[in-house]
């Protein structure tokens, strides 16, 4: 990928991010609901008091130069304060951000696992019980509701086994020291393997919950890409030359079929990053899905488009690595 | 291959051991800890600047107010030992001696008056008015009138100022001073039974005992320190997560227990179900100014339609109160001598055929998602007398203020809704929901009668007075039945048998300053 092309993708970035602004906050002005009423929804408040609280949070401004605000605030890094939590969006962001990344890559982590051996092994035994099955089972995967699947793990591995906690991140008295805000990485760093193993057990049902339907997908995705590059003459002349089965698979034919992994995995991301607030709440996970879906509800303005905002940057940018990594997987795609 | 597939095997037997570790030394060290899985996370930590329940009942638990309220719901006196009237618009608060906020620094009289002021005063929060400033009424002002005594200043005569100052938390002046308007969102300095640990921003709360506490409310036994080491609050939104952490141990107290999982909890060795009134008037608006529910035969003929014990049974599962008017049984003034809407359809059909309204007439129950099933249920059930009622379902954000509008609401019939009454007084609901142009009065019920009750009780100093107004105004709205009259919703709860001394409390409070581990 040529620097120039690098360059133009960067240049693309504020410009999606400022269509991204537009629409998002045109969207949350024109959703009726009223944030002051939903914040003083009792009887006392006089529209006295109400018009001071939409004076404080900025709301009696008209909506262009609210917009406009905005933007020059947004462009240095300032994107308010949250009307409901009266502190930073940026602070409030960053305490849940950490907690939603550490799942969805633990999430992904377990997707990968699951799904690239089983995908190999059902393309190589195509047909099969084993194909048949994979098949059965990752249909069933892409269609599990999450917030079905797990309550179910938690009855099952939670209340009945006890083998693992419902809910939270890391009980009280295994706290370390925050340094990135990924407890798994902490808890290493400060040498506390105990804590580490606490974090790992809390992380273990939401990463499964999460991360067995993209491995469903990703089966199927990699299983046909698989069947069909084995079905290359280059894969046939591998094993002619006399390659071992095992070097033809994972060195020849498989890096080829994950190219449409690579793509889906890209996609997956994006979505277990922004969209897996149910499983946030059926775990009591305290990640930002969760509090993105609490403050659109709460007509939290700033908050969401903070946040909008930043899924739309994570879009792109894990599209960007997609790309990179075609190139790298098959250097036949140019960029 | 067979080592590799052998490793697998006991790889495979390991996890769950892994598993099993971390969660034989937590229940090791829960031994003096009171966990409750909790709906929401708090807001903020400052007690001034919010306007929500779930924020409300953690932040109880480490700042105390002037007044309490018991588990009866009687008002208690905590930081103030005696509140006097100086006259109508005065009032004296004697404060207790010997308090201590958890940094160590002494209660004064002084901080009384900064946090009255803090609260009422426009702008007196770095700029901002304080969201709760309406929960206090007319109070207007505070004074120092010696070391132990504050002066309350209203503009008018105010007679829920007791009832009210449960509501508002006591911060020390000086951490404010510390860590600036900002810093006490998240860094509390109160005088409550516990202090702060440690906040995990949508996860958990973490406090412990402060073992310096004054004791409380005498009047409320037993007073004292704390009894357990530390409490946790934790953050479980989700109904079955929560009790399944209730059933697997992990959490002592629930709250929110839906009624469907009641019985898997009292089938459980370990948890019990525990119930209260809640604070909640359920009722559907009838739109007065729409015809036909300008007539008050047809409102009537609704009420007598609506067998409201078969919703409470079939799909409330027992968890609600019926009412037949505006008041929860436990509030002050509550009229118990009310007439009942007996379920006659019968006599539903005839009035309704007295008033012209046709069988078939078409009408619309407005709700909200969380209550579709009930206004479902009730569109059944007046459709018996053959009309033909129907659920529509809005998003309550749009819903609510588009009922509090009379324009607004003029093409709509009926609105299936809810006013809380924390206060446990008619003032908090009557006035709101009934008085001409009231905030929530959506049906748009406007009676001279009942305008010149409420007003004349709003400034009655004499109880007794208040009281006698009160039962006639229930009285007038009761033969008006502006409301489809229905129920008070049950507050439910999940509770380990692991804890006692404590019990669930109609304002949804979980003060846990007298909580211990049984046996």
């Amino acid at each position: 990928m040529s620097f120039s092309r690098v360059l133009e993708r960067l240049v693309q970035l504020p410009i999606v991010l400022l269509g991204v602004s537009v629409i998002v906050f045109g969207m949350m002005a024109l959703t009726p609901g009223d944030p002051v009423e939903i914040m003083l929804a009792d009887q006392r408040a006089t529209e006295e008091q109400a018009a001071s609280l939409r004076r404080d949070l900025g709301l009696d401004r008209p909506i262009a130069e609210r917009f406009v605000v905005f933007l020059g605030n947004a462009a240095t890094g300032d994107f308010g304060i949250s009307f409901f939590h009266r502190r930073p969006v940026f602070e409030v962001i960053a305490e849940r951000l950490p907690a939603t990344i550490e799942l969805t890559l633990v999430a992904l982590l377990v997707a990968v696992l699951v799904a690239v051996p089983l995908g190999v092994a059902a393309a190589v035994k195509r047909d099969s019980w084993l194909d048949r099955a994979l098949s059965a089972i990752s249909l069933f995967g892409v269609s599990l509701p999450g917030f079905w699947f797990g309550i179910l793990l938690i009855l099952l591995f939670a209340v009945h086994l006890g083998w693992f906690p419902v809910g939270g991140r890391i009980p009280f008295g295994a706290e370390v020291p925050r340094l990135t805000g990924f407890l798994l990485i902490d808890t290493l760093a400060a040498g506390r393997p105990d804590a580490f193993l606490r974090a790992l057990s809390h992380l273990a049902l939401p990463a499964i919950t999460l991360g067995l339907p993209t491995a469903a997908l990703l089966a199927r995705v990699i299983r046909s890409a698989m069947a069909e590059v084995l079905a290359t003459d280059y894969v046939l002349f591998a094993e002619a030359k006399g390659l071992s089965r095992r070097r033809v698979l994972f060195l020849h034919a498989l890096k080829n079929a994950l190219i449409p992994a690579v793509t889906v995995l890209a996609i997956e991301t994006g979505s277990l990053l922004g969209g897996n607030m149910i499983v946030e709440t059926v775990f009591g996970w305290p990640g930002l899905g969760r509090l993105v879906v609490e403050s659109i509800f709460a007509r939290n303005y700033p908050l969401v488009q903070a946040a909008v905002l930043l899924y739309a940057v994570t879009y792109v940018l894990l599209n960007f690595c997609a790309d990179l990594l075609y190139a790298a997987l098959n250097p036949k795609v140019r960029l | 291959m067979k080592t590799t597939r052998r490793k697998a095997l006991l790889g495979a037997l390991a996890a769950p051991s892994l598993a099993l570790l971390p969660r034989a030394s937590l229940a090791q060290g829960a031994a003096r800890e009171v966990r409750v899985g909790f709906t929401q996370d708090a807001l903020t930590l400052d007690p001034a600047n919010h306007r929500n329940r779930e924020t409300e009942t953690i932040i109880r638990n480490m700042h105390d107010g002037l007044l309490t309220r018991d588990a009866q719901m009687r008002i208690q006196p905590e930081i103030a030992e005696a509140i006097t009237a100086v006259d109508p618009k005065t009032y004296d608060v004697r404060i207790r001696q010997g308090i201590r906020f958890h940094s160590g620094d002494p209660l004064t009289a002084e901080d009384i008056a900064f946090n009255i002021q803090r609260l009422v005063k426009p702008n007196a929060m770095g700029g901002q008015t304080s969201p709760r400033k309406s929960l206090l009424g007319p109070v207007e002002d505070a004074s120092v009138r010696d070391a132990r005594t504050v002066r309350l200043h209203m503009a008018e005569p105010w007679a829920l100022l007791r009832a009210m100052l449960p509501f508002q938390e006591m911060v020390n002046p000086r951490q404010v001073q510390r860590v600036g308007q900002d810093g006490m969102q998240t860094r509390p300095d109160g005088c409550g039974p516990y202090k702060l640990v440690d906040w995990r921003r949508g996860e958990a709360i973490i406090m412990e005992r402060f073992a310096e506490y004054y004791g409380g409310s005498p009047e409320i036994p037993v007073a004292g320190p704390a009894q357990v080491d530390r409490v946790i609050f934790r953050v479980l939104p989700e109904n079955s997560s929560r009790v399944a952490a209730l059933l697997a141990g992990e959490v002592d107290i629930i709250n929110d227990l839906p009624p469907s999982a009641m019985r898997q909890v009292e089938a459980s060795r370990n948890a019990q179900v525990m119930k209260v009134n809640g604070t909640r008037t359920f009722f559907v608006s009838l739109n007065l100014a729409k015809k036909p529910f300008d007539d008050v035969r047809v409102r009537r003929a609704l009420n007598h339609a609506l067998d409201k014990n078969v919703i409470i049974s079939r799909v409330l599962a027992n968890t609600a109160t019926p009412l037949r008017g505006v008041m929860s049984p436990d509030a002050f003034g509550f009229n118990p001598d009310l007439p009942e809407y007996a379920h006659n359809l019968d006599r539903a059909k005839a009035l309704l055929a007295e008033a012209g309204v046709a069988q078939g007439t078409e009408m619309v129950i407005d709700t909200t998602g969380a209550t579709r099933e009930i206004a479902e249920a009730i569109a059944a059930l007046l459709s018996r007398t053959g009309l033909r009622v129907r659920a529509q379902v809005w998003e309550g954000a749009v819903l609510s203020p588009m009922w509090q509008n009379a324009e607004r609401r003029k093409d709509r019939d009926m609105y299936l809704t809810s006013w809380g009454n924390g206060a446990l007084d008619p003032s908090d609901i009557m006035v709101p929901t009934l008085k001409t142009g009231g905030r929530g009065n959506s049906a748009g019920f406007s009676n001279a009668e009942v305008d010149r009750l409420l007003d004349a009780a709003e400034t009655e100093v004499d109880q007794e007075k208040r009281r006698e107004g009160y039962l006639r105004a229930q009285q007038i709205v009761s033969e008006q039945a502006p409301w489809i009259f229905l129920w008070l919703p049950q507050d439910i709860y999940g509770v380990s048998r692991r804890i006692a001394g404590w019990q669930p409390q109609a304002d949804s409070r979980i003060n846990l300053h007298r909580v211990r581990i049984a046996g």
